[in-house]
């Protein structure tokens, strides 16, 4: 029996824990609610959604308005919108994540 | 939508848009349910301030997940509209929702999505519309703007009273009917008027293509001209004679003899110069058929008077000359009616009958969602070309894939090179600003200061657009000016739409279909949105060291004009040129005059 890999596996463990914990609370507090609400209007300012809507129009001019469902179009958009994010976005939005975890931390 | 909502040609339309036919499980579901079937679900509606969209209302602990797998992440929710059975849909994840329908008898097929307020069909798998339940969404959310903070004040405004502005009136359209002389009005029109000569030895170029001759750094002057000078209404206006210089100098009592010593001078000596007469002048000499270039001293020494700080011979902003010219004809014509008219509505002068459009500015409290809603006339759009990388959180431009309007050569490849676009340009434009810490708005309902929301949208389009792109930056602050160089890519036909106002404030409240009456329907329809690029004046060169040149379409035909020298380019040499100014003119007028021939 290893001491060190024992605490090394405690220590995943509680890690794991944390994480779970934290993800919960960040939900179940309505904080990923007010940070959705804060993405959503920082891509608006940027021109992300208007840039997405105008991929989403260019799709179904190009399918068809009768040929394309919702899906269609999330399934079209998610990679592109995904990598079109401006790194500010992400990193504000990362420390409003951390601020919250460090305040709610038990 | 999908295959199984077809919609035909002929559909229904609403404000000019297609009527979504309901799906079969939807129309099933209305009718087992009623005339008012989704009455009960505006309690269930909650909007999330300030003047937020809808969403379904839930207890403040509460947290919406999937009944079958227990997720709360998931993105998208759909809440059972029989049961309120909340479900997920991601795919490629397996559909809750769509097992749901499956699994409970028929009439668990449609569902809301908890945070839109959306309505879909878990067995089309698509999203569905619903008059009622708009008309449902929409109530709830002008009601919650209504309340706000205070709610008694009768002198609130929701988001949907708006006030009219002044002096539109709404006009009624009169169709269209094509005109034919009789026989009295042929006699007439053959005894007024004398034949055009026949074709000269330059007949390629169509009549009224005529070089200006530069008179010491007036490029900025002339290119503004050819512009003008095929702006079509105003082109149609000068020709049949509307203007009259005659009668006009008659009019304003400059004497005969004067007159002949081509001075504008009235009985007393005195100077008085009109911009309209000067420029019927041109008109008259570039539509002549004398194809050598022109000197257009008369209207330069009569714009100088105008715009006395301006006169000197250094280059001057073209786009200022045209925002001064225009204020000049208006002045001068203003004037002579007497009562001074409110240029919003275009009947004071042929320039803002051309050129005026309504714009509409809407300030919306962040703490209490009062909307202040302003209108102001404009006569062009100046836009801003977006910030360069590096400055602000705005989408670095390598990273932006921006949308073509539909034309033909506009390739996915085009997407990843960061082209600014006019159409991006206008979506900036009347894109909601959030007015800064520094920029609070007095709110009416709160009576302090606030942050604000501004979003501003067109309640009116001209008959020619003018879109004057800010190239020139100058900084008092750093003492300096810059000319951003940056290409800008414009397209031939332009559809306005999107940027009118009925437009903007339709998109506030998410994709609805119901038309609720208080949005004014515009004084346009669907046709008159959709404008032709017909004048492109572009800069060249640095700030204090440039050359303005002007592009023209004929005819389809494109043709260059350098001050004294025009000659037929191909289009891809304007779509590459670096635009300042572009002029559309509504799609309706442009068919109407370039199918007729120039007689000649």
């Amino acid at each position: 029996m290893n001491p060190q890999l024992d605490e090394n596996q405690g220590l995943l463990q509680l890690q794991l824990h944390h994480n779970l914990w934290a993800f919960v609370q960040l939900i179940e507090s309505g904080e990923k609610e007010r940070l959705m609400e804060l993405l959503r209007e920082r891509l608006i300012e940027c021109g992300w959604k208007d840039e997405m809507k105008a991929l989403c129009r260019q799709f179904v001019k190009k399918k068809g308005s009768n040929n394309v469902t919702v899906d269609d179009l999330i399934h079209v958009i998610t990679p592109r919108g995904r990598a079109s994010i401006p790194d500010s976005i992400k990193a504000e939005l990362l420390q409003r994540i951390r601020t919250f975890l460090v305040s709610a931390a038990p | 939508m999908s295959s199984a909502a077809k919609i035909g040609h002929g559909h229904p339309r609403i404000n000019g848009h297609i009527l979504p036919q309901p799906c079969p499980h939807l129309a099933e579901f209305r009718s087992r349910n009623g005339s008012k079937p989704f009455r009960a679900l505006q309690d269930c509606l909650r909007v999330k301030p300030p003047g937020g969209g809808a969403a379904i209302r839930r207890d403040p602990d509460e947290v919406a997940r999937c009944g079958m797998c227990g997720d709360a992440a998931r993105p998208r929710l759909y809440a059972c509209v029989a049961c309120a059975a909340v479900s997920c849909h991601a795919p490629p994840e397996p559909s809750h929702a769509a097992a749901h329908a499956e699994s409970m008898p028929p009439g668990h097929e449609i569902a809301v999505d908890v945070d839109r307020a959306e309505l879909f069909c878990c067995a089309c798998r698509d999203q569905v519309y619903d008059r009622d339940f708009d008309a449902a969404v929409v109530l709830a959310q002008t009601s919650a703007s209504k309340l706000g903070a205070n709610s008694s004040s009768s002198s609130s405004t929701s988001a949907i009273r708006f006030q009219h502005p002044e002096n539109l009136r709404k006009r009624r359209r009169v169709d269209y009917r094509p005109w034919v002389p009789d026989l009295r009005e042929r006699a007439l029109v053959g005894n007024g008027s004398v034949p055009l000569g026949s074709s000269d030895s330059s007949s390629d170029f169509p009549r009224g293509l005529r070089g200006l001759n530069n008179l010491g750094n007036t490029c900025f002057m002339n290119s503004v001209l050819q512009a003008l000078l095929h702006t079509p209404p105003l082109r149609n206006y000068f020709l049949s004679d509307r203007h009259n210089r005659y009668f006009c100098r008659e009019k304003n009592g400059v004497s005969n003899t004067n007159r002949r010593n081509g001075a504008n001078s009235d009985v007393n000596g005195k100077i008085r110069n009109c911009l309209a007469c000067d420029m019927d002048d041109i008109f008259s000499a570039v539509f002549s058929g004398d194809r050598t270039p022109y000197s257009p001293a008369k209207f330069l020494f009569s714009w100088w008077q105008h715009a006395a700080n301006l006169a000197s011979y250094e280059q001057q902003d073209a786009h200022e000359f045209f925002i001064s010219m225009l204020d000049g004809i208006h002045e001068k014509v203003d004037k002579d009616r007497g009562k001074p008219q409110n240029p919003g509505n275009g009947d004071c002068c042929i320039a803002h009958r051309v050129f005026s459009g309504i714009l509409r500015s809407d300030v919306m409290c962040m703490a209490c969602g009062f909307t202040s809603t302003t209108y102001d006339p404009c006569v062009d759009i100046s836009l801003d070309l977006e910030p360069t990388q590096g400055g602000s959180a705005k989408m670095a431009s390598t990273k932006s894939l921006h949308p073509c309007n539909g034309e033909a050569d506009c390739l996915n490849s085009r997407h990843n090179c960061g082209t600014s676009t006019l159409l991006g340009c206008l979506d900036r434009f009347t894109r909601p600003e959030r007015l800064g810490s520094d920029q609070k708005f007095f709110c009416q309902q709160c009576q302090v200061r606030q942050e604000s929301l501004k979003q501003m949208s067109i309640r009116k389009l001209p008959l020619v657009s003018c879109f004057h792109i800010k190239r020139f930056e100058h900084s008092s602050v750093r003492k300096m000016s810059r000319k951003v160089d940056r290409y800008l890519q414009f397209p031939i036909s332009l559809d306005m739409a999107p940027y009118l106002s009925s437009s903007i404030l339709r998109s506030r409240f998410g994709n609805r279909i119901f038309p609720f009456d208080g949005v004014e329907p515009d004084t346009s329809n669907d046709l008159s949105s959709e404008f032709e690029l017909f004048a492109v004046v572009t800069h060249s060169g640095k700030l204090d060291a440039g050359h303005y040149v002007t592009y023209l379409r004929l005819c389809n035909q494109w043709y260059k004009c350098d001050d004294a020298w025009i000659t037929q380019v191909n289009e891809s040499i304007v779509r590459a040129a670096q635009g300042y100014m572009m002029f559309y003119v509504q799609k309706m007028l442009y068919y109407k005059a370039s199918e007729k021939q120039v007689a000649g």
